[in-house]
């Protein structure tokens, strides 16, 4: 199985790949050489018995035979051939019987099958030759065998050869070791990633500090690891929060049941019970529907659907909803308008995170108190403050009241799911606003809107200002 | 007799939609499934359909855009467990009248099936009459029989919406959806009551009888008759 791996792995078969293409390289190397070199030494044999055949044929005609006799005596190697015959083709002198069939006189050099008087093999070699008519009519041939290159080309050849095979082997060999060091890498990989799956958040990949691309991707998912880690905690974290909230009212419920069932008397006292039981489901709903729309909006991709919206109407539309609310609470709600302002965003969440702002102010805000709503503007920007003069957020509650379910302490009877100002903050972000929560004491929450028109680079730096002075703002 | 159609898959669901519609005097048919229950609507011809959105064979958009396509305007609440407002407005998109997220109280879910069943009253009326209630929409102004009443606007608005619709139950969730275009929950939950007594004050005068009443847990009435 193993060994089947290894031979299909990419970096197996990529050294295969590579060896054969050079196994081809070397041969294809060989060919040419061999090519050039036979080419030379014809090249080279043919001007030299064109200048033999020259010689002999301009002695006079009685020092031809013994010309021939001291040509061929002088050849040790045997390769040399000639062969002088009268005008009817009759043999005068030379290792050569007859004269050829094929072979052009006072042609050009070519390579013609030749009768020799001593076989030299089974069969008579083509040897490169050349005819000539002499003036008294004889027939002068001289020729000369090149077998010698194929020689030395079979030396070249095996040499070339005795280099491939090992080069070939080495090639192999290197592929198959890149191959398991990959595989053993990935196999590692794998089995930390299968930890991690299994639900080990802190496994981590090797990195080792080579600078090779295994290392360098196994830094970016290490990375990615150590985001998503904190983000699971940070939802656990909600989780547990969102149990506990949970429970409160379900725990009050299931007692007034419980309670109920055992001691109601009358009818009276048991649809009292039931009402008791109904307000506590109720709230626990309350709870999750509110958590379904944090979810929905910081889900949301509804950016696209952005329009104008007027930021006065809606401040005046949540002044108007909330004046009988405060009014009750003998709290004063006033609205302020610097000037009418645009603002890229949508309607209905815009006025949800208002109204939510102010709602928390005429909450939090003692009778006799005051909440105040304003809207400033520039070119750029437009400010929406809410500010009461209730308790305010303190220097060490800030950051926690935009967390989900945080109520303050001291809060903590007044009724209220506590995500209202998670909300808020999750609006915001979606607009590229800022949301800034000013120092206590008395309640000050600003969001910071870029107007029509700003460009958006402007608004990236989207995020929470928990600590700008309000009064410098 | 009212005759509704209710296609709601889970069982205990519908049978305690089916009791406390047939408690208030309607005559139910319940079908379990979406195929079933557009055979249901095409033959028996409801005056009002129920319609949970999770079917099992057919969706429950499906078979209100199949109904739809057949010319045929039975009022529809779609009933259903997402609740986001992407969600609702498509639902609404496909034909469905009204939407209801699941959970829901039922005293809600018949309320707003009497509000199908009763469509307002015609809006080129320019004057509304509930008992003694006269409303002239184009001067904006209100009174009961000759007693000016003076309102301001969101308060007009509230009357207005009410006496299109006097004698029917208005839930807070409706009023909120409706008079004051939220599409959330406040998180004052009194926001409609403390509304409602301002309004209340005004129309029902010291030693006048009462047209505004208050169903407890439930929502608001304006009675056109004592």
């Amino acid at each position: 199985m193993r060994q089947i791996q290894f031979i299909r792995s990419n970096t197996f078969l990529w050294a295969l790949a590579v060896a054969a293409a050079f196994a081809l390289f070397v041969v294809g190397l060989f060919a040419f050489i061999y090519w050039k070199l036979d080419d030379y030494l014809i090249t080279r044999s043919d001007r030299m018995i064109t200048t033999q055949i020259n010689f002999i044929a301009d002695l006079p005609s009685g020092r031809r035979v013994n010309a021939i006799s001291d040509h061929l005596a002088q050849d040790s190697r045997g390769v040399q051939y000639a062969g002088l015959f009268d005008a009817d083709g009759t043999r005068i002198a030379g290792n050569i019987d007859r004269v050829p069939r094929g072979l052009h006189l006072d042609g050009a050099v070519q390579g013609v099958r030749l009768d020799l008087i001593e076989k030299l093999a089974a069969h008579d070699p083509i040897i490169r030759s050349v005819g000539r008519r002499l003036d008294d009519g004889d027939i002068l041939v001289m020729g000369r065998n090149v077998d010698e290159t194929r020689e030395i080309s079979s030396v070249v050849g095996q040499a070339l050869a005795l280099g491939l095979l090992p080069a070939f082997c080495l090639c192999l060999l290197a592929g198959a070791w890149l191959s398991v060091r990959a595989q053993r890498r990935v196999e590692e990989v794998n089995q930390r990633v299968q930890r991690i799956v299994a639900g080990e958040l802190r496994e981590r990949l090797p990195e080792d500090s080579a600078d090779d691309p295994f290392a360098r991707l196994a830094r970016i998912v290490n990375g990615m690891l150590d985001e998503m880690e904190a983000m699971i905690n940070a939802l656990a974290g909600v989780g547990n929060d969102i149990a506990h909230d949970l429970r409160t009212p379900l725990t009050r419920a299931r007692l007034a049941l419980e309670r109920g069932r055992t001691h109601a008397a009358t009818l009276e006292q048991l649809q009292e019970v039931t009402d008791r039981a109904i307000a506590g489901i109720d709230q626990s709903l309350a709870i999750i529907t509110a958590l379904l729309r944090l979810t929905e909006i910081e889900d949301n991709r509804r950016t696209a659907g952005f329009d104008d919206v007027a930021l006065d109407e809606i401040l005046r539309e949540v002044c108007d909803v909330y004046e009988p609310i405060a009014e009750d609470k003998d709290i004063g709600l006033g609205v302020v308008i610097d000037r009418n302002v645009q603002v890229l965003g949508d309607r209905d969440l815009l006025f949800e995170a208002i109204a939510n702002l102010v709602d928390n102010a005429v909450k939090f805000t003692p009778p006799g108190g005051r909440v105040k709503l304003e809207l400033t503007s520039d070119d750029e920007t437009a400010l929406v403050r809410v500010i009461d003069s209730g308790p305010g957020i303190s220097e060490q509650e800030r950051e926690a009241v935009l967390r989900r379910f945080y109520r303050s302490d001291k809060m903590r009877n007044t009724p209220g799911v506590g995500l209202g100002l998670s909300l808020v903050a999750a609006i915001v972000k979606l607009h590229g606003f800022r949301l800034i929560v000013g120092p206590a004491p008395g309640g000050r929450i600003e969001i910071l809107a870029w107007t029509r028109g700003t460009p958006r680079a402007a608004a990236c730096g989207s995020k929470v200002l928990l600590h700008a002075n309000a009064n410098e703002m | 007799m009212t005759r509704i159609l209710l296609i709601e898959d889970d069982s205990e669901t519908a049978e305690a939609i089916v009791a406390e519609l047939a408690d208030r005097g309607f005559e139910v048919q319940w079908s379990p499934d979406g195929v079933d229950g557009l055979d249901r609507a095409r033959s028996s011809g409801p005056d009002a359909m129920i319609v949970d959105r999770m079917l099992p064979g057919m969706d429950g958009l499906t078979v209100i855009e199949a109904l739809r396509k057949e010319q045929l305007r039975t009022p529809v609440l779609v009933l259903s467990a997402l609740g986001a407002v992407d969600d609702r407005v498509r639902g609404l998109r496909m034909g469905g009248d009204d939407y209801l997220t699941k959970p829901f109280a039922i005293v809600e879910l018949v309320a707003r099936i009497e509000a199908l069943l009763r469509r307002p009253i015609d809006s080129r009326e320019t004057t509304l009459h509930v008992g003694p209630l006269e409303l002239d929409l184009i001067e904006r102004t209100a009174r009961r029989n000759e007693r000016e009443i003076d309102l301001l606007p969101r308060e007009f608005r509230l009357l207005e919406y009410m006496m299109r619709r006097s004698d029917q139950l208005l839930t807070r969730a409706m009023l909120l959806e409706e008079v004051w275009n939220y599409k959330f929950v406040p998180a004052t939950t009194n926001l409609i009551d403390v509304h409602m007594g301002r309004l209340r004050h005004k129309v029902d005068g010291p030693g006048e009888p009462q047209l505004i009443h208050n169903v407890r847990g439930s929502g608001f009435i304006l009675r056109s008759r004592q």
